[in-house]
C-alpha cells in the first residue's frame, strides 16, 4: 500500500500544477492556442499515468509481497549528499581552488581511501591540473571567493601563472 | 554516376593534402575530446574553432569543421560507455546498454562496438550524401513541422521499450520529464511558465544538467552507499577497445537499420543526430527477438544507436550542401563558415565549386575512417582511467559534473541542479522509476511543443492535419504501434499462460 502512496501523490501534484497553469493563456491570441495548452497536456498525462500507477501497485500489493530495496548505508548516503551540497554552498564563498582540494579530500575518505598520502596527493595534484584545464585552457571564469579567500585563490593563480 | 565518382576521386587527393590531413585529424582529436567532456557540447566545440578559420581557406576550415562534428558525435559514448556520463544528450541510448555492458566486465567489447558502428554509419552516410544528396534533399525539403512532430512523436513513443517493468512507470517518468521541459519562458508569448518567481528559471531547465545528475551522481551515490551482498562491481583487468571486426557481422541488421535511420532522420532539417539515436534504439528494440535483454547491456542497441548518431552526420550535410539549409545546430555554425569565406552554398555550389564541395565530402569520408585510430587512442587514454581505485574515481567524477554544469552558462544555480538531479537519480533508481524515459521527455518535449504548435498555427488549429498528410499519419501509426505491441503482447503471454 506505501508504495501506491508515491504516484497518488505525483497525481495530486500534477492536478495542483495544472489549476496553477490555468492563469498561463491570458495573453493569448483569440483563436489560439495559449502557452498554457502544452503544459496542461503534459501534466494531464502525468496524472494519468500516476493514477495507471497507484492502480497498477494497489493490484500488486494484494497478490505479491512488497519489493524490498537492497540494503544501503544510510549514514554514508547523508554525508555524500551533505558533502556535495557544501561543496556547492560554499564554491561562491571560498572559490574553486580552496574547496575542491577541500572536496576532494574529504569525499575522497568518505568514499573508502585511507592512504593520507594518496588523499593529499590527489587532492592536490587534482586541483592543480583542473585549474590549469578550465581556467588557463578554457577561460572558465570559476569562482574566487570572497574577501580573503579571493586573495588566497589569486595567489594560487599566480603562483601556478594562471594569469 | 561516374561523373560523381571522378568527382569524389579528384576531392579525396585533394583531402589528402598535409594541411588539409591535419585538419581533419586536429578537427577529430578537438571533437571526440570535446565530445566526451559533459558540459562541452559538439556544437560548442564547432563554436570554438570557428574564429581559427578566418584566416584558412574554406577547405581546410570546413574540413576542420567536419573533423569536429564527426569525432564530437561520437566522443560522447566513450564516457557513456566507461563512467554512466553521456557527453551529449544524442549518446544518451549509447550509455543506457554501453554502461550496462562496462559492468558486467565487456569495456572492450563495448567501446570498440561503438568505434566500429559509429565509423559505419558515419562512411555510410558520407557517402550517401555524395551520391544521392539533391534527389534526397528535394524529398526531405517537402517536410514541414506536421512531419517533424510526428517523428518526435516516434521517438518519444520508444518509450514503450524504456520501461522494462513497468510501462505505467516509464509513462510517469516520461511526463515528469516532459513537464521539466516546459519550465521557463515559453517563446511564442514570452510568457514564464511554472518559474515561481525564481529567476534562474526564466532561461529554462538545461537539460544537460539533469543528464548529468541523474546518470553520474546518482550512479556515484548508488555506488557508494549499496551493501552489495554480491561484492564490488566487476571491472576488467584491461580496458583496451578491441575492434570486433568479425563480432560486427552478426550485428549486422541493427548496424544497417540504424545508419538508414541516422540518414533518413539526420537528413530532415531540423531532427538531428538526438532524435535519430532515440528512433534508432526503439526502432531497434521492436525488430528485436529478444526486446527483453534492451536495457541491461545489449550489443544491438548499442550499435542501432551509435550509428546512427554518426549516420546522421550525412543526412545534416545534404541540406547545408545541397539548399544552403542548415539541418543541425553543427551544420548552421558551418554556414557560418561558408559565408564568411564569401560562398553561398545551395544547388549552384555543386556546378561552380564541384572541387571544394567533393573535397569537404571526401573528407567527411576520410573523417570516418580515421576516427576509427583515433577513437582508439581515445577510448584507450579514457579507458585507462578505469583501473583508478573506485573512491578517487568517484571523487572526480563528482567534480567533472559539477565543472561541467557551471560550464553550460557560469552560474552556480546550474551545478545546484545538477545535485538536485543528482539526488532525485538515486532515489528513482532505487525505486525503480526508470531514469531514461525522464531524460528522453526533457529533450524531446520541448521539440513536439513547437512543432506541434507551429503546425497548428500554420493549419488554421486543425488537429487532423496531423492524420492528413500521409507521412505524418504513417509515423504516429506506426507510434501507436511501437506503444500497443508490448502491450499486445504481454496480453498474449498472459492469456498463454
Amino acid at each position: 500500500m506505501t508504495r501506491a502512496a508515491a504516484p497518488l501523490v505525483g497525481l495530486v501534484l500534477a492536478a495542483a500544477l495544472f489549476v496553477a497553469s490555468r492563469g498561463l493563456d491570458a495573453v493569448a491570441r483569440e483563436g489560439q492556442l495559449g502557452p498554457g495548452f502544452w503544459p496542461r497536456l503534459v501534466l494531464l498525462g502525468l496524472g494519468a499515468a500516476c493514477l495507471l500507477k497507484a492502480v497498477a501497485e494497489w493490484r500488486a500489493a494484494g497478490r505479491t509481497a512488497e519489493a524490498v530495496p537492497e540494503p544501503i548505508d544510510g549514514a554514508r548516503l547523508a554525508a555524500a549528499i551533505g558533502l556535495i551540497v557544501l561543496y556547492v554552498a560554499i564554491l561562491p564563498w571560498a572559490g574553486f581552488a580552496l574547496t575542491t582540494a577541500g572536496f576532494i579530500a574529504t569525499f575522497m575518505t568518505l568514499a573508502g581511501a585511507r592512504s593520507p598520502l594518496v588523499i593529499g596527493a590527489n587532492a592536490l595534484l587534482g586541483t592543480v591540473v583542473l585549474l590549469y584545464g578550465f581556467v588557463r585552457l578554457v577561460y572558465l571564469p570559476l569562482p574566487k571567493g570572497e574577501g580573503v579567500f579571493e586573495t588566497m585563490t589569486l595567489l594560487v593563480y599566480r603562483t601556478l601563472r594562471l594569469f | 554516376m561516374i561523373e560523381i565518382l571522378a568527382h569524389l576521386g579528384t576531392g579525396l587527393l585533394a583531402a589528402l593534402q598535409p594541411l588539409n590531413l591535419g585538419m581533419i585529424v586536429l578537427g577529430l582529436v578537438v571533437g571526440i575530446l570535446a565530445g566526451a567532456l559533459p558540459g562541452i557540447t559538439m556544437v560548442n566545440s564547432i563554436v570554438l574553432v570557428l574564429p581559427f578559420t578566418y584566416l584558412m581557406g574554406i577547405v581546410p576550415s570546413l574540413l576542420l569543421m567536419v573533423g569536429v562534428y564527426c569525432g564530437g558525435v561520437f566522443g560522447g559514448a566513450i564516457t557513456g560507455i566507461l563512467f554512466n556520463i553521456p557527453g551529449d544528450p544524442m549518446n544518451v541510448p549509447t550509455t543506457w546498454e554501453g554502461y550496462r555492458m562496462s559492468r558486467r566486465g565487456e569495456t572492450r567489447y563495448a567501446l570498440g562496438l561503438a568505434i566500429m558502428s559509429s565509423a559505419v554509419g558515419g562512411l555510410a552516410s558520407a557517402l550517401f550524401l555524395a551520391l544521392f544528396a539533391p534527389p534526397f534533399a528535394r524529398f526531405a525539403l517537402g517536410f514541414s513541422s506536421v512531419e517533424f512532430f510526428s517523428v518526435v512523436v516516434f521517438g518519444l513513443a520508444s518509450v514503450s521499450v524504456l520501461g522494462h517493468t513497468s510501462m505505467a512507470a516509464a509513462l510517469v517518468s516520461l511526463f515528469a520529464g516532459m513537464f521539466l521541459g516546459t519550465i521557463g519562458t515559453e517563446a511564442q508569448y514570452g510568457v514564464e511558465r511554472f518559474t515561481f518567481g525564481v529567476p534562474f528559471l526564466r532561461t529554462g531547465v538545461d537539460f544537460v544538467t539533469i543528464l548529468i545528475g541523474l546518470f553520474a551522481i546518482g550512479e556515484v551515490l548508488e555506488q557508494m552507499v549499496l551493501r552489495r551482498a554480491a561484492g564490488p562491481v566487476e571491472r576488467p583487468a584491461t580496458a583496451v577497445p578491441r575492434l570486433p571486426l568479425r563480432a560486427l557481422w552478426p550485428l549486422r541488421g541493427p548496424l544497417a537499420r540504424g545508419t538508414a535511420v541516422g540518414i533518413a532522420v539526420g537528413g530532415l532539417a531540423g531532427a538531428g543526430a538526438t532524435v535519430s539515436s532515440f528512433v534508432s534504439y526503439g526502432l531497434e528494440k521492436q525488430f528485436s527477438r529478444r526486446p527483453e535483454l534492451f536495457g541491461t547491456g545489449h550489443a544491438p542497441g548499442l550499435v542501432a544507436s551509435e550509428s546512427s548518431v554518426n549516420g546522421s552526420t550525412g543526412g545534416a550535410m545534404i541540406h547545408l550542401l545541397t539548399l544552403g539549409i542548415p539541418g543541425s545546430a553543427a551544420t548552421a555554425v558551418m554556414l557560418g563558415a561558408f559565408l564568411i569565406h564569401g560562398i553561398q552554398p545551395g544547388p549552384l555550389l555543386f556546378t561552380n565549386q564541384t572541387r571544394e564541395v567533393y573535397t569537404i565530402i571526401a573528407g567527411m569520408i576520410l573523417a570516418n575512417v580515421l576516427m576509427i585510430a583515433l577513437g582508439f587512442v581515445a577510448a584507450l587514454s579514457f579507458a585507462t582511467l578505469m583501473k583508478v581505485p573506485a573512491p578517487i574515481l568517484n571523487t572526480f567524477i563528482v567534480v567533472f559534473c559539477v565543472l561541467g554544469a557551471f560550464a553550460l552558462r557560469n552560474d552556480l544555480a546550474d551545478v545546484w541542479l545538477t545535485a538536485l538531479f543528482g539526488v532525485l537519480g538515486f532515489v528513482m533508481r532505487r525505486y525503480g522509476l526508470p531514469v531514461p524515459p525522464l531524460v528522453m521527455g526533457v529533450i524531446l518535449g520541448p521539440m513536439a511543443e513547437a512543432y506541434f504548435l507551429t503546425s497548428m498555427v500554420s493549419s488554421g488549429n486543425d488537429p487532423t492535419v496531423f492524420l492528413t498528410r500521409p507521412i505524418s499519419a504513417v509515423v504516429l501509426a506506426a507510434s501507436a504501434l511501437l506503444v500497443a505491441w508490448p502491450l499486445l503482447a504481454r496480453r498474449r503471454r498472459e492469456r498463454a499462460a
